[in-house]
């Protein structure tokens, strides 16, 4: 919840009280654009299979999945060791490479390159791993609802974050990943995003050395039951990566008085000059923190 | 042309380097300008030995002492006349000999008289309302086709009693609300603050209050607006062809005058309404010399929901309110000198513990109007006018943060009318205006840190100089020409960035910062504004019109939200932006029908705009030192044609307007670099609204509104990054869509209480007072005296009446709990039928 969010369900509610103001499904006949190519690269250090998934754009009514891409090549370079990770199809528009054991592949401060090759196309993006931050604790607390929405029951616990930036004049962008018993919070309005450990909006004057401190870090407003496991991921990103994520959040949900202008969220996928089709998507190499703590 | 015009500017005011037009040219242009001027003059000598004198003064309402603005004074059976001004002052010069001079104004009796004129005289008039009773009578008054014989076109004006009449939102008359529904005015949807006209932003029509500039002219998002009714006594809206005493705005000027106070007798009004209340004083502090009037309102929504609210809602304990106070004094010190002191101070607040808001305009002005001699008038105005905005959050552990901005203007600026003859009225005058603005200053505590984010202050200074003639050229011709120069200055003390240049729409780098001391200039703009509007009479119930005017205007606001936020700031001019220009042609023909029952009009309008701001994509506009790189400039253009029928007279009086119009901008980087459609691009604008007097006590009234959707930006497809689906734009065009058209009707009834009747007998007052108040009558003397000249009424208004939920906006989101389940959504601000009963009283 930034300021703006914030600010926006606020007046919200006044018009509702006020002006019974209201929100209703409604049928709408859209343009069908032409197809494009969409790739989801946010590949980690985890010791886990990596997936990047090639798919095109759809109806935005289509309801179903993303038609998948079947038919791609999908290469890692890390330019820095000059190593290279081929990714295999498996389903669903998703390519997994699986790191040994051994191995590690993404690691921090490489430069990599991406190569996404359909129909005779190679699709680009480069990007740098950025540092992992390090997690102090997570704590759990009696749930509090920031006096808004219902008040907590008893028995239901609110997540906090403590966590340290790194204190140098870097600035780290992160993205901050919270799940419950191993499922990730993903509706749009739980991306959290921190610049140096501040909440984003802030910006432009990023705060250095600052511990992320809760609320700042409030892990979303889900709540936790006794024995639950709140996990944290915290993944390193791009300063570019941060603003993607901004602007796909504000598109994802645009509504109200004081939505913005839509507008087509940015790429970092470079399409060359002599494809018939266009690709978009992201791409991004991450440090990841991570913690457990069994809620009690 | 117009660069002609500023290179001529250029030359007088500082040496230019650049290559200079041809002299031919300029000389031919001087010439024709000082033709026009001296033409003028040379026709109003006396001829043939015939001496002239002036008839000057005051024209007054008789029962409150309130100057009459706009009333005419003329020979009767010519078309020789004067209106009285902003001031109620007239200056009318004739021939010596017998004449009989009319002093008219509508709904005012028309007052005769008959003069023997052998010296400039002052005569002040007082004219008497017409009652209701009168309104079968045959007053022919030469005010009543003003639409028709003025120069001025494209100009609404609306007085309060009009005003009233038209059902309003909870029963509360408003005047900003009243101006939507004129031709040409428009607004993004309920819950959007200002208003748009001819395809111009919210930020470019200068809404004057006694001549301050109010920023924000609304009450909880533009639902109403800071004008109290009860204070305010003319209101004057010019779209196009504005006079030259006009500046700093490009699309409209609205000016708004305050009553002075009654001057004759005190009295009370006010208003019980649903959403708020209001009372007003007025008073004469010496009589038919010195006047205040006081108003006030305070909205207690809040206090009557909050019983309603369950203990979860995050409104329960919560400040929901707005206020505002407007004063005015003036004091006739003799018959050269006035002075009127007024102000205003308001304040919309929002919020509770954890996070609130709150934002507010204060104003004050003050004026001299002087009169050196019969024909020349002065006004000289100092006038203070800061808006303010602020927003706190805050959690029980004392962290918090706060965040506030504001814009303070100061100026002093004078006018002259100097009423050369009956041919010619000349106006004059210069104005300094410094703006004193705070981008933001944001301090955050949170457990271990305090945090500031301050920018520092910027501070700009527009002088401006004018000088324009109204001239009768020959019987059917009337023109208006004059020009105005506008100078602006990005002064220090601050910082300028400069910034590099790149792709459009993508931030632009920082190349270097510059520090600049006080007062010192980082960048200057000049810009001539020459403005010309012409009435050329058909007959004696129609004419053509036609108007030129550019306009310049050195602030802007950011805001790249469908409807304007609190949050949102005003930026003004400087290295990095450009001013705002436009200029608008517009042709209009005008006839009255049925000795001025009926006014008509047709006009048509042409605007181009330069440098309009806009955003690039994902723009940082909160808390940015370097806010500007996130900035566009662009073209835009705006035409249409504006259909009007108006009433005056009779049991049924109102009007239709219907406008058909395209708005459109042109920006580097947005939507492929087309022109595409604004987003207060309405293609057809009906509005009806219409009052009808039952009986001597009941007065029914309607609106309705039928508009176009307003365009919107829809997707095409959609991409799926990460497990959201991401609304997606292939062909990546900007309001490509329009969403579903608006249509609304309002009802509202009013009733006169006879109070006097009701009190008329001491029996009854005996038996209500014991009844009613339990008190014993015996002994108790009943006040009489004040019911009997207490007035009083019943509005009822129904809002939205067939309930339709009207579509602010239609956007796009995933279904709750799925990730590739998308549905459209559409939001309505007001989704019911609202109906209020107001009490509204004066005595």
């Amino acid at each position: 919840m930034n300021m703006k969010t914030i600010l926006k369900t606020f007046i919200l509610a006044a018009f509702v009280v006020t002006f019974s103001s209201c929100e209703d499904v409604v049928q709408v006949k859209l343009d069908e654009g032409s197809k494009i190519y969409v790739i989801d690269a946010f590949v980690n250090d985890l010791a886990a299979p990596q997936t990047i998934r090639v798919l095109t754009s759809d109806s935005y009514f289509s309801n179903r999945e993303a038609p998948p891409v079947p038919n791609a090549s999908v290469v890692l370079r890390d330019m820095t060791d000059n190593k290279q990770y081929t990714f295999t199809y498996t389903s669903n528009g998703n390519y997994v490479y699986t790191p040994a054991a051994t191995e590690t592949m993404a690691v921090v401060n490489h430069q990599y390159q991406l190569e996404v090759g359909v129909d005779g196309v190679v699709y680009t993006s480069i990007t740098t791993q950025k540092r992992a931050a390090k997690i102090d604790s997570i704590i759990s607390l009696p749930a509090d609802n920031g006096g808004f929405g219902p008040p907590a029951k008893d028995g239901i616990f609110s997540c906090y974050l403590i966590a340290k930036d790194k204190t140098d004049s870097n600035t780290d962008y992160y993205w901050v990943k919270t799940f419950r018993n191993d499922t990730l919070f993903n509706a749009p309005s739980d991306i959290n995003l921190s610049i140096d450990g501040t909440n984003g909006p802030v910006s432009g004057v990023p705060v250095d050395s600052t511990d992320f401190t809760p609320p700042i870090v409030f892990l979303g407003f889900k709540p936790y039951k006794l024995f639950d496991r709140c996990k944290v991921e915290i993944h390193s990103i791009s300063r570019d990566t941060y603003f993607f994520f901004v602007q796909a959040a504000a598109q994802i949900n645009n509504g109200g008085l004081f939505a913005t202008t839509p507008e087509n969220v940015k790429t970092n996928i470079v399409t060359p000059n002599n494809a018939k089709t266009k690709a978009i998507g992201w791409f991004n190499m991450a440090s990841v923190a991570s913690q457990t703590k069994v809620v009690k | 042309m117009e660069t002609c015009v500023r290179k001529i500017v250029s030359i007088v005011l500082r040496p230019v380097k650049t290559t200079s037009i041809p002299i031919s040219m300029k000389y031919q242009l001087l010439s024709l300008f000082a033709f026009i001027v001296f033409s003028g003059f040379a026709q109003d000598k006396p001829s043939k030995g015939t001496e002239k004198y002036t008839i000057s003064g005051y024209v007054k309402d008789a029962k409150n002492g309130e100057s009459l603005i706009g009333a005419t004074v003329y020979k009767q059976g010519s078309n020789i006349g004067a209106s009285a001004n902003e001031y109620g002052f007239y200056a009318l010069t004739l021939p010596k000999g017998e004449h009989i001079i009319a002093v008219g104004l509508i709904g005012y009796a028309t007052f005769t008289f008959a003069i023997d004129l052998d010296k400039s005289v002052t005569k002040n008039f007082e004219l008497k309302e017409e009652g209701k009773d009168l309104e079968e009578v045959e007053i022919t008054s030469e005010a009543a086709d003003k639409n028709v014989k003025s120069v001025e076109m494209s100009v609404a004006k609306l007085d309060i009693k009009q005003i009233n009449k038209i059902p309003a939102l909870l029963g509360e008359v408003d005047v900003i609300r009243a101006i939507q529904l004129l031709p040409g005015v428009t607004t993004v949807g309920e819950g959007a603050s200002g208003f748009n006209v001819r395809g111009g932003n919210i930020d470019q029509n200068l809404i004057l209050l006694d001549e301050a500039p109010v920023y924000n002219s609304s009450h909880l998002f533009g639902f109403f607006s800071v004008f109290n009714p009860d204070a305010v006594k003319d209101v004057k809206l010019i779209k196009g062809g504005i006079p030259s005493q006009y500046g700093g705005r490009v699309s409209s000027i609205l000016d708004v005058r305050m009553k002075e106070g009654n001057s004759k007798k005190t009295t009370v009004s006010g208003g019980l309404g649903t959403i708020f209340s209001r009372i007003s004083l007025e008073a004469p502090i010496i009589k038919d010399k010195a006047s205040f009037i006081i108003a006030g309102r305070r909205s207690y929504i809040d206090a009557l929901v909050k019983p309603f609210l369950k203990e979860t809602n995050a409104l329960k304990k919560a400040d929901f309110y707005f206020y505002d106070l407007t004063a005015k004094f003036n004091w006739r010190i003799n018959d050269k000198n006035t002075v009127f002191a007024s102000g205003y101070l308001g304040r919309d607040v929002f919020g509770a513990s954890v996070f609130s808001f709150n934002w507010g305009n204060t104003t004050t002005t003050a004026r001299w109007n002087h009169i050196f001699n019969k024909k020349l008038f002065m006004n000289a105005t100092a006038f203070y006018s800061n808006y303010d905005y602020a927003l706190k959050f805050g959690t029980s552990s004392g962290q918090s943060f706060n965040w506030k901005s504001n814009i303070i203007n100061y100026s002093l600026k004078n006018d002259f009318i100097y009423y050369l003859n009956s041919r010619n009225t000349l106006r004059f005058g210069a104005q300094a205006l410094a703006y004193d603005f705070l981008p933001y200053n944001a301090v955050g505590n949170f457990e271990n840190a305090t945090v500031t984010f301050k920018s520092a202050k910027r501070y700009g200074v527009e002088y401006s100089t004018y000088i324009g003639n109204e001239q009768k050229i020959t019987p059917k011709i009337t023109a208006e020409y004059g020009v105005r120069f506008s100078m602006y200055t990005y002064v220090g003390k601050g910082k300028a960035y400069y910034f590099r240049d790149t792709v459009p729409n993508t931030a632009r780098a920082l190349d270097r910062s510059a520090t600049y001391n006080a007062g010192q200039l980082i960048k200057a703009y000049i810009n001539p504004e020459p403005r010309f509007s012409m009435n050329y009479s058909i007959n004696k119930v129609s004419s053509l019109k036609f108007s030129y005017n550019r306009m310049a205007q050195y602030i802007q606001l950011i805001s790249n939200t469908a409807a304007s936020t609190p949050l949102d700031v005003y930026t003004i001019a400087s290295n990095n932006l450009k001013p705002l220009l436009s200029d608008q042609g517009s042709v209009g023909y005008f006839r009255n029908f049925k000795d001025n029952m009926f006014e008509t009009s047709v006009e048509c309008y042409y605007k181009y705009l330069q440098n309009q701001l806009d955003y690039i994509d994902n723009a940082d506009l909160f808390i940015n030192p370097t806010v500007e790189n996130q900035l566009l400039q662009g073209l835009g253009r705006a035409y249409g044609a504006e259909f009007y029928v108006k009433k005056n007279k009779g049991k049924l009086q109102g009007w239709i307007s219907y406008t058909l119009s395209k708005t459109e901008r042109l920006v580097r980087g947005i939507s492929n670099g087309d022109w595409f459609k604004s987003r207060y691009d309405r293609t057809h604008s009906l509005n009806t609204s219409l009052n009808y007097d039952i009986t001597k006590r009941w007065n029914i009234s309607a609106n309705f509104v039928l508009l176009s959707g307003v365009p919107a930006t829809f997707p095409n497809a959609k991409v799926q990054v990460q497990g959201w689906s991401i609304p997606y734009n292939t062909d990546n065009v900007r309001n490509n869509f329009r969403i579903t058209s608006y249509h609304r009707l309002d009802l509202g009834a009013t009733y006169d209480i006879n109070m006097e009747k009701v009190w008329a007998r001491k029996k009854d007052r005996r038996v209500w007072y014991r009844k009613v108040l339990g008190l014993d009558t015996s002994n108790v003397m009943v006040p009489r005296k004040i019911f009997k000249n207490y007035k009083s009424s019943l509005v009822f208004s129904v809002y939205n009446a067939y309930n339709r939920r009207n579509a602010f906006s239609i956007y796009f989101r995933t279904k709750e709990g799925t990730t590739y389940q998308t549905e459209a959504v559409r939001f309505s601000i007001v989704g019911s039928v609202i109906p209020a009963v107001t009490y509204n009283f004066n005595f």
